[in-house]
């Protein structure tokens, strides 16, 4: 085959390079479209706009500014402006979203939790602010909705509250943390003692248990060499001010109780925390990492939550 | 026209492997996809193996995908035009007999040691450094035997097709070499760290991330193009010039892009204001492709009624227009605060891979093929229904992404009255629960048609084969 073959599909159609591949390919010299030229032109000129407006070209260790500007308040209130920059774009927004938050939170700081909760507009404010603020700081442990995760951290969506459901027991856990703590006892206490004793804590909230076991942990519960009432109380309803768990509801926040099938596999969980114990139960102070403000909000918010007292 | 047959007068036995090759990773890359799109839809199907979790088959799958079906499809083509448009046999042969194997065993040892947890953390180049090493020497050798072939060439000038196909080889070694320089914490350790570090690294990691989509799955695939196209529709190519003109536009544009992937992070803001440009300057040279394969269509519409292989490449190369206006338009910094990490990405890249790529790959295979082993395809029928699924499944998949993509952007920068976010994260996660099983729906759809690909390629192959073999009596060869 040549290569040199100046052959023409159509005799009046426009002319090829004159050049053969592979037997028939062939290439026609059209010119380069009058549209695609121009627009290929108007993409150039506005990436020259593009250029001058932003941050472009890199010259010497600086680079060429642009003529876009931002304006935002900064940390002295003072206004500045600075060439188009994302820092400057991010300050700017963050700063246009406080002013509007910033009326509520005004009224928020002189106002009681009851007054707060009472006021439809703050109240709707409120549940806006409290969800974002809860999104970021909280539902990572006690999740989306507050109700927690049995085995790691506490409902707050139910009307039990460890430390206290009032505004300022809520208030008290969110700026200063808390940290809960139980003694393991399974060197301290026989196996079938904890056995026991498991069966009794069933028992105060309900379930059907072996009565024998039953009364031989009721005993051991309010014996010395125990010493459950000391923390959990002579009824097993806990103590808010050290946070020791109400045995006699059906909330569980350690054991997976209502996670289990059968009495065997109840008792053994609860055999398990009393046999190790427990020293995870440790909630973050706030204070200083958000406004009191902020905290505010998240106190009337999670109170909402769960029906505070 | 030579006496001998092309079968005799070119080197197809290389370029049967690849095929083959292409299709098979094709069928393993699409089925890992729908299990991950699965995966996102339906969670359990995690099983709570850390093995087959996404962040372990996501690479599987775009290595398979991109490398294996993308890779040995630009390696059985290339071999193919880069021969026939020089009339010449390929360029030591048993080189290039070592970049199949030495590429397949990339492709495999690669989707074993990301199921092992072993990854870079690069996207697209997730092979930790021994891998690195044995991609290297595969791309030097077919480097070797694709410049050696041109050089032997029987013809005073290069066809467009190979201009492209070059490039592709060039600027892979380039990226490759670059992006993979590491450091490895000792001799028989797999785990290495890279030499570069904070934004240069990830200003690094996506000059080769857009420059693989640019001249990987872009520059090689149009030389695919640019051949197949004409060939097939037996019309020449509309304007030489134009593909002078937007060949040396797309090279030097696309160079400089990769930072439209770095809005709105660490990356100083005169760096993305560059990227956004040039791939705003790139629309058009991108473009020039296009035209010149819908051009080069033009004079034989007809075929499209009749034809399911021209149809795959129009219709790819509408999807190669589309995609690259979508890009340059994602890459303006006011657009990008919309789309960046939201699924409009996953749609925008995938309506370039399954559409324009995919499309364009199969078209040249199912008019490849036949001509390797000397036959026809086995069913025109199964072409066609392949054309329709994997149509379907693409407008399936980038209607959803897109819906969910926007959704997702707008959801995450909504504020209420009082100046707080409206949606947590969470709420945006669930909100894009029936797109993802649309998605998968639509991966299924493909993965259903390429399956018909493969089994119509094997009956056809099969057929090829027992036709030679009945033929195999002395003295038959024939033109």
């Amino acid at each position: 085959m040549a290569d040199t073959n100046p052959s023409q599909t159509h005799a009046s159609g426009p002319q090829t390079t004159g050049h053969v591949w592979d037997g028939d390919l062939q290439e026609y010299n059209n010119p380069l479209p009058a549209w695609w030229t121009w627009t290929f032109y108007a993409t150039i000129v506005f990436a020259l706009v593009y250029w001058v407006v932003y941050p472009s070209w890199p010259v010497g260790k600086g680079f060429l500014p642009g003529i876009g500007k931002i304006s935002y308040v900064n940390a002295e209130g003072e206004v500045e402006s600075w060439h188009w920059n994302t820092r400057a774009k991010l300050l700017n927004e963050m700063q246009a979203a406080a002013d509007a938050q910033k009326p509520y939170f005004d009224r928020i700081a002189d106002l009681s939790y009851d007054q707060i909760a009472h006021d439809p507009e703050l109240n709707s404010f409120v549940v806006s602010a409290g969800k974002v603020l809860f999104a970021d700081n909280c539902a990572a442990c006690h999740q989306a909705g507050g109700q927690g995760k049995i085995g790691s951290y506490p409902n707050l969506a139910d009307d039990d509250w460890l430390y206290g459901g009032t505004f300022e027991e809520i208030n008290e856990t969110l700026n200063k943390g808390r940290r809960g703590y139980m003694p393991g006892y399974a060197e301290a206490l026989a196996a079938n003692e904890i056995d026991a004793l498991a069966h009794y804590v069933l028992s105060l909230s309900g379930d059907s248990v072996d009565a024998a076991k039953a009364a031989e942990g009721k005993a051991l519960f309010h014996s010395h060499k125990a010493a459950c009432y000391y923390c959990h109380g002579d009824d097993g309803k806990g103590r808010k001010d050290i946070g020791s768990a109400n045995l006699t509801d059906q909330v569980w926040l350690w054991a997976d109780v209502p996670g289990a099938a059968d009495i065997g596999t109840r008792a053994a969980r609860v055999r398990q925390v009393i046999a190790g114990g427990l020293s995870r139960g440790v909630m973050p102070a706030w204070e200083g990492r958000l406004s009191p403000e902020q905290i505010k909000v998240l106190t009337v918010y999670v109170h909402e939550l769960g029906g505070g007292q | 026209m030579s006496a001998t047959s092309a079968v005799d007068q070119y080197d197809y036995d290389i370029i049967k492997k690849f095929s083959v090759m292409a299709v098979v990773w094709a069928v393993v890359g699409m089925f890992v996809g729908v299990y991950i799109a699965s995966q996102l839809a339906w969670p359990f199907l995690n099983f709570d193996s850390p093995y087959i979790s996404f962040g372990r088959f996501r690479p599987v799958h775009t290595g398979a995908v991109i490398f294996g079906f993308g890779g040995s499809a630009l390696f059985a083509t290339s071999y193919y035009v880069v021969q026939r448009t020089c009339q010449t046999r390929l360029f030591a042969p048993g080189l290039a007999t070592f970049t199949f194997w030495g590429w397949q065993a990339v492709i495999v040892l690669a989707a074993l040691s990301y199921v092992m947890g072993y990854s870079q953390g690069r996207e697209y180049a997730e092979m930790e450094w021994p891998i690195d090493l044995l991609i290297l020497f595969v791309w030097v050798a077919y480097m070797v035997v694709y410049i050696g072939t041109l050089m032997n060439r029987k013809q005073p000038h290069i066809y467009v097709a190979n201009w492209f196909y070059l490039s592709f080889i060039l600027v892979t070694a380039l990226l490759h070499t670059f992006n993979n320089i590491a450091v490895p914490v000792d001799l028989f350790s797999m785990k290495s760290y890279s030499l570069f570090s904070g934004a240069q690294d990830a200003m690094t990691q996506w000059w080769y991330g857009h420059n693989a989509v640019g001249f990987f799955l872009t520059a090689a695939f149009l030389g695919m193009m640019y051949y197949f196209v004409p060939k097939h529709a037996g019309r020449p190519v509309y304007s030489y010039r134009l593909s002078i003109v937007h060949f040396w536009a797309l090279s030097f544009m696309y160079m400089w892009v990769g930072t439209h992937h770095l809005h709105w992070t660490a990356l100083p803001d005169w760096a993305s204001t560059l990227g956004a440009t040039f791939s705003i300057m790139l629309l058009l040279p991108s473009w020039g492709g296009m035209i010149n394969g819908i051009m080069t269509l033009s004079g034989a519409w007809d075929k499209l009624r009749t034809d399911p292989i021209m149809r795959f490449m129009i219709v790819a190369l509408s999807f190669y227009g589309m995609s690259t206006f979508e890009g340059p338009l994602m890459s303006l910094k006011d657009v990008n605060a919309l789309s960046h990490y939201t699924d409009w990405t996953v749609g925008h890249v995938h309506s370039g891979a399954l559409g324009w790529v995919a499309m364009i790959a199969f078209g040249s295979l199912y008019h490849m093929i036949p001509k390797l082993w000397n036959t026809q395809m086995y069913s025109v029928r199964l072409i066609n229904a392949h054309f329709w699924l994997a149509t379907i499944g693409v407008l399936l998949y980038i209607t959803a992404m897109w819906i969910s993509g926007i959704s997702q952007g707008l959801m995450w920068r909504a504020f209420d009255d009082f100046g707080n976010l409206q949606y947590s994260f969470v709420e945006s996660v669930a909100a894009m629960h029936p797109f993802y099983v649309m998605r998968a729906i639509g991966g299924m759809f493909y993965l259903t048609g390429m399956v018909l690909m493969a089994y119509n390629v094997y009956m056809t192959i099969r057929q090829g084969v027992r036709a030679a073999q009945t033929a195999a009596t002395p003295a038959t060869a024939t033109a």
